[in-house]
């Protein structure tokens, strides 16, 4: 709830577009911030993770853990192949969890492991805490699924194997994690149990409507296409997220592509 | 520089066969819609399907939205138009009006791969019908219990003359031209089917992938499949890494039985393919009442694994048979390590392929360059980075399938527009000199005596 004022300071290259940074001088934001153009691709996966963790939009009625969307690493590292890759290697090691959302296809959110830890005793603080029945799953979670299943699902019989080197298992327990919204189910498959980022709802809403908001934005232009400077500076009605969180995304899924002209980078609509 | 490649050839500094190679390549670069050469299709549906017969790379069949399937001439043209652009009449016509033609689209056509005198069409009619090319009439037709979504015959085939058939039923069908039965019904997969590749390297396996998101691989000497493509499984590089601990071993051999006889020796569950090689143990202990002893060799329908999030739209294999290229509904391309049954990782640059309807790739032989169709272009993609190369755009509407011919290196297309493009190696006006820093800027015709 309390965020430390020092994230402010920490990078400036941060611009939050909740309320309380009216105080803020709108001439220090412009010098201290370089835009997104400056900044748009990176050659290392790790150091565009770790950047784009830092510009993780904040808001204020919701508290979570930053993570990354895969489309937005896309946008940000040249070379696909080995983001892949180094996202493979990454998960292997331990460092980072992928998570399929259940916004669109393909869409996937990448957490670092500590941060998802902290997420998930967020949220099982909120979702009734230790003191409920049963409550002893979210150790088991913590101890033996976590850390030996690095998928993205998880199918029945191996999450009760897993959980069941805890102690008993019943169908209670796996109520509870679906509860605090650790796991969810998802209209592919019925046997598969989805990792899921708790309570992150609010962020994914906003995601759809920012991604809606900035299409329509470009498609009412009369050549589909707008200078991304002046793109970032727009203000969406729909969405709490950062203009530059959704661009990025959109870029990345191939929705939105950017053009270099005299003036700048463009960008436009894609046609294919 | 060409002309430095001529001149190593000519001392015999370039082996024959890196000059071949060298020049494949440096025409495959240079696709573009064709200016010599078109083709005039008779059609009044959208085109679905095209191959050139693989004896002698020459007829073009393709099947049509209409219940038509014409066969072109690709090498001499019909007519010329003042000289310029060659037209391609159809050779022949076989449509809704011919008795025994097909009422519906045809999804799928292809020639009989031993020689021209037979083709096959697969149609939404529920038929998979043999045509006597010379004649133009049906020989056989297979009665499906669906719409038929895909047919394949191997390529390499000798013993046998099958043809896949995956209809919206979940069993591919194997129907035999010899006999005129079905000879085989190959079940595990849990919606229709909609692509069929029979592997390039051995005339017994055939690859079918599902609505339902799965490739699974199928040994037709033996029952059941025995490999079914896991998208989480993955390797780094074209090449999984080569062993070095007893963990990665196990780890590697839990993914799928090569066909050797040591996978008889191993006991191995359906499931067993997403366990880390730690966890195989308290698997086997805690026995649930759904966990069957397979014979190892199986892979049984309850083995779930996708390869795409969406339906398998399109399936190919590279010639030398390693790797194999998938299109699923999700929008993704992905390229699969054959031998070891992994996902290579290779990401192909965003793309948005249409999602209801069976597509068709292309590969070049020596395997650089994928052509997918996507949306109303067709995409060249660099197989191996996955960086997009080329993108075609010439046809009005949705396109469908593509067919690389290696001979003349030259594309052929077909969509929703009816028509079928030609793309071809473009020649430029006058001879090439990219890194030539002498004549940078000067054409050869403004070089005179005096230049330098």
């Amino acid at each position: 709830m309390t965020e430390p004022s020092s994230s402010y300071s920490l990078s400036s290259k941060k611009r939050p577009r909740s309320p309380n940074d009216n105080g803020e001088h709108p001439l220090d934001r412009d010098q201290i911030c370089p835009s997104l153009e400056d900044n748009l691709t990176f050659n290392d996966t790790m150091i565009a993770l770790q950047l784009m963790r830092t510009q993780f939009p904040k808001l204020e009625k919701v508290v979570v853990q930053p993570f990354i969307l895969q489309s937005q690493l896309y946008s940000s590292v040249k070379d696909r192949t080995q983001v892949d890759r180094d996202l493979e290697s990454f998960k292997k090691d331990k460092v980072l969890r992928i998570f399929k959302l259940s916004s669109g296809q393909d869409d996937h959110a990448i957490m670092f492991l500590d941060d998802y830890l902290k997420q998930v005793a967020f949220a099982i603080k909120r979702s009734g805490g230790k003191e409920q029945d049963g409550s002893e799953v979210f150790d088991w979670f913590e101890k033996y699924v976590i850390p030996s299943k690095l998928d993205v699902s998880i199918n029945q019989l191996q999450l009760c194997s897993l959980l069941s080197q805890g102690g008993d298992v019943t169908d209670k327990h796996i109520t509870l994690l679906m509860n605090a919204g650790l796991l969810t189910r998802q209209l592919i498959d019925p046997n598969i149990y989805w990792f899921s980022i708790p309570r992150i709802g609010p962020i994914l809403k906003g995601l759809s409507q920012g991604r809606k908001e900035i299409l329509s934005l470009l498609n009412r232009k009369k050549y589909k296409g707008m200078l991304l400077s002046s793109l970032e500076k727009t203000k969406l009605r729909l969405s709490p997220l950062d203009t530059r969180f959704l661009i990025r995304d959109l870029i990345g899924s191939g929705q939105i592509k950017t053009v270099q002209t005299p003036t700048g980078l463009l960008a436009r609509i894609t046609r294919d | 520089m060409w002309w430095e490649e001529v001149r190593g050839r000519e001392r015999g500094e370039l082996r024959a066969g890196r000059f071949q190679a060298a020049a494949r390549a440096r025409r495959a670069a240079s696709l573009a819609l064709s200016n010599s050469k078109e083709f005039a299709t008779p059609h009044h549906g959208a085109v679905n399907s095209l191959q050139v017969d693989l004896t002698e790379g020459r007829y073009l069949l393709s099947g049509a939205s209409d219940g038509s399937a014409a066969v072109f001439d690709a090498w001499n043209a019909t007519e010329c138009q003042s000289g310029f652009i060659a037209k391609h009449k159809h050779i022949l016509l076989v449509d809704k009006q011919h008795q025994n033609g097909h009422r519906f689209t045809i999804s799928a056509a292809l020639w009989y791969p031993v020689d021209t005198g037979l083709f096959v069409t697969a149609s939404f009619d529920q038929f998979v019908k043999v045509w006597d090319t010379n004649s133009t009439q049906v020989i056989m037709d297979f009665k499906m219990p669906g719409k038929v979504f895909a047919a394949a015959m191997s390529p390499i085939a000798t013993t046998h003359m099958l043809i896949a058939t995956g209809s919206a039923d979940v069993q591919v069908r194997l129907c035999d031209i010899a006999s005129g039965a079905f000879t085989h019904t190959l079940s595990g997969h849990r919606d229709g089917i909609m692509s069929l590749e029979w592997s390039a390297s051995s005339e017994w396996i055939l690859m079918s992938g599902g609505c339902d998101g799965a490739i699974r691989f199928w040994d037709i000497r033996r029952a059941g499949c025995f490999r079914v493509l896991d998208q989480s499984q993955s390797q780094l590089g074209r090449r999984p890494p080569l062993l070095k601990s007893t963990t990665e071993n196990d780890h590697i051999d839990s993914l799928g039985p090569s066909t050797s006889t040591r996978s008889l020796a191993q006991k191995r569950t359906g499931n067993s393919k997403k366990n880390s090689p730690t966890l195989r143990k308290s698997q086997k202990l805690t026995h649930g009442p759904m966990q069957q002893r397979l014979h190892p060799g199986l892979s049984s329908s309850q083995n779930r694994a996708t390869s795409h999030y969406g339906a398998v739209t399109g399936l190919r294999t590279t010639k030398d048979g390693m790797y194999l290229l998938s299109s699923g509904s999700d929008s993704r391309l992905r390229l699969w390590d054959i031998d070891s049954g992994c996902n290579t990782l290779v990401n192909f640059e965003a793309m948005r392929l249409q999602t209801g309807k069976p597509l068709q790739l292309a590969v070049t032989d020596d395997p650089s360059i994928v052509f997918v169709p996507c949306m109303a272009s067709i995409k060249a993609y660099n197989i191996w980075s996955g960086t997009t190369f080329r993108t075609f755009r010439g046809h009005y509407e949705l396109v469908n399938c593509c067919y690389y011919r290696e001979q003349d290196q030259e594309l052929y297309t077909g969509s929703n527009d009816r028509q079928i493009l030609v793309w071809s190696p473009s020649t430029p006006a006058f001879t090439e000199m990219e890194d030539d820093e002498k004549r940078h800027g000067l054409s050869a015709a403004d070089e005179d005596n005096w230049s330098d």
